[in-house]
């Protein structure tokens, strides 16, 4: 855990970047600080690793002051990832990853062998290792800039906006490879972004700062974007707060109806393949059977913001909910994805922000009376 | 020179050994300078690195230095160094390669990325332990680069050392001009022209050795 006390740091010119911050960092959850530019974040995660020291007040790691730590050894245990990776140009990736191992004297073979671990780990081929990071693309070389911090294996990962120089789709998937990392890996994250909607997609807490480190919310994710402490925050947040919300929350818990053939909705049917996959809507009225389109989620990874999108975007209104293979396993209106959200129907989902990272329950879908179950049981 | 050609043969080939002799004296006395001059601004460059209020006052120094004529410089040297010794010519090329070389080593090192250093940092270098291992070994693009420069003007300037009695090929200039005889002129031109050339291919290759990461990039000063 680190817990920083009071956490202040002062210009000699006498400009406050932070004036006293009290955080804590839980163990093995995501922490991420977010703020506009200038509010302090940076500071405050280089008070950890002491590329900053405070003014005033402290920071704890583990209980340790972290002050009373030689700088090189307390760096040698916290990974560190920063926006431009920050790779050394003249060491092949391979070499690169192997960096902190090095340093703490691991012999070279031992070294390569965990380095050639974490290219895997990553994401990344193993002929990657082999080249020299000009060769590679922006979203590479931050994947490598994470192996490289993982290295030896720290408990402790500070992040500084890793993932804001690169695409948005490249971003995106960085994001979901941390979130998936951060399954198996439990590190105790602290992670730094200007980037609301990166905050509250990665963050098990989000830290909302304002101008020299003035904690304006502290919260879950979902809490944040459904109770903003004051228009500040809400502003911060920006609109859509509760569409987007929806995309914390998993879709396991949408109540399904069961496919069956010749079902209609409203005077739609659902045209499958023999495969049971969809193709399409027919409106039963018209005169011709025209196949209108049916837009799918897969409940077991996706959100609710995704099935609604599904819904919203079906001809008939219905979202259809896909197994792995693509084929239809039910259906769900609008209605009937909105009503996921009622409180009693979220308790099914679970600690919904932490869930949807790991498809535990990937087979939810055959459970369409769950959240009537969840109702039966609130009302006994 | 009216009726003389620019180049009588015969005269090349029957002096084939001296102009060898002549040749390897003048790289020896253009190269180890420079050589020398690494050496130092590889030290020098790291200390004005890490102590960035050296840098000014240092390279100062070496600009005025680079600034003197090297033929008057030769002359206040002979009456410490002697008189036609490679002392006397070395010495002060061995500054002129620094006043080149300093310069381009504390740029090479300034222009890591501070992204690089910042995660060297965090990762657990000291100061130190960080200019020798990454900021160094980044630079090096930048020394060849500068080492081009210094050894073509050091090849270049080796043949004034002529003048106070040691100057390799240079010699062949005052010989052909005080005979009204052009051959030497035209050897000595040909044969700096190719020890410059073959330095510099051996350079180039150097860099695609020792930093293959840095074919990429043509802007290091080169």
């Amino acid at each position: 855990m680190i817990r920083f006390e009071g956490a202040g740091k002062r210009h000699p010119d006498g400009t406050v970047a932070v004036e006293g911050l009290d955080l804590e960092v839980p163990t093995g959850r995501i922490t991420v600080l977010v703020g506009p530019s200038g509010c302090g974040k940076t500071t405050l995660l280089r008070m950890v690793n002491r590329m900053v020291e405070p003014t005033s007040g402290r920071v704890l790691l583990d209980g340790t002051d972290v002050a009373k730590l030689e700088p090189a050894k307390l760096r040698r245990g916290i990974g560190y990832v920063i926006q431009q990776a920050g790779l050394f140009p003249h060491r092949k990736v391979i070499d690169n990853i192997a960096t902190v191992p090095y340093l703490l004297g691991w012999d070279r073979k031992k070294a390569r062998a965990r380095a050639a671990e974490l290219l895997e780990l990553v994401g990344l081929a193993p002929e990657t290792a082999k080249r020299y990071p000009f060769q590679l693309s922006g979203g590479q070389q931050q994947r490598v800039g994470v192996a490289r911090a993982l290295a030896a294996d720290p408990p402790v990962l500070l992040m500084d906006e890793p993932f804001s120089a690169v695409d948005p789709v490249v971003r995106a998937g960085l994001q979901e490879e941390l979130l998936r990392l951060q399954s198996e890996l439990h590190k105790t994250v602290l992670f730094v972004t200007h980037d609301i909607e990166e905050a509250v997609r990665l963050g098990d807490q989000v830290v909302v700062l304002r101008e020299h480190g003035r904690i304006a919310q502290l919260a879950d994710p979902h809490t944040l974007l459904t109770t903003p402490a004051d228009d500040g925050v809400a502003a911060f947040l920006g609109r859509d707060r509760g569409l987007r919300g929806l995309g914390l929350r998993p879709a396991r818990a949408v109540e399904l109806r069961p496919v069956s053939d010749g079902l209609t909705y409203g005077g739609w049917e659902l045209a499958l393949d023999d495969e049971r996959r969809p193709i399409g809507w027919i409106d039963r009225d018209a005169v011709t059977a025209e196949l209108h389109a049916a837009a799918g989620f897969r409940p077991d990874t996706d959100t609710l913001r995704t099935a609604l999108d599904a819904a919203v975007l079906s001809a008939s209104g219905v979202a259809v909910a896909l197994d792995a293979d693509g084929r239809a396993t039910g259906t769900a209106s609008r209605e009937a994805v909105l009503a996921a959200l009622r409180p009693e129907a979220d308790r099914t989902g679970g600690a919904a922000d932490s869930d949807v990272a790991d498809s535990g329950e990937a087979d939810s879908a055959d459970e369409p009376d769950r959240a009537s179950q969840a109702d039966g049981a609130d009302g006994g | 020179m009216d009726d003389e050609p620019i180049v009588r043969w015969y005269w090349i080939g029957d002096h084939l050994g001296y102009l060898g002799h002549l040749l390897a004296d003048h790289a020896v006395i253009a190269l180890v300078p420079v050589l020398i001059g690494l050496l130092l601004a590889i030290p020098l460059g790291l200390a004005c690195a890490r102590f960035p209020r050296l840098y000014q006052p240092l390279s100062a120094v070496f600009n005025i230095v680079y600034a003197l004529p090297s033929l008057a410089v030769f002359v206040v040297l002979i009456p410490y160094t002697g008189l036609a010794t490679q002392a006397t010519v070395m010495i002060p090329l061995t500054f002129y390669a620094l006043a080149v070389l300093l310069p381009t080593t504390v740029d090479g090192l300034r222009a890591v990325p501070e992204s690089v250093r910042q995660a060297a940092t965090a990762m657990g270098y000291g100061p130190w332990h960080r200019l020798t291992s990454v900021e160094l070994p980044a630079a090096v693009p930048y020394l060849i680069a500068g080492l081009r420069v210094a050894a073509v003007s050091s090849i270049s300037l080796a043949s004034v050392g002529a003048l106070v009695g040691r100057g390799g090929l240079g010699y062949l200039f005052i010989d052909g001009f005080q005979r009204t005889f052009p051959t030497p002129i035209v050897a000595g031109i040909a044969l700096i022209a190719v020890l410059a050339l073959a330095v510099d291919l051996v350079l180039v290759a150097a860099r695609r050795l020792l930093a293959p990461w840095a074919v990429r990039e043509k802007g290091a000063g080169s």
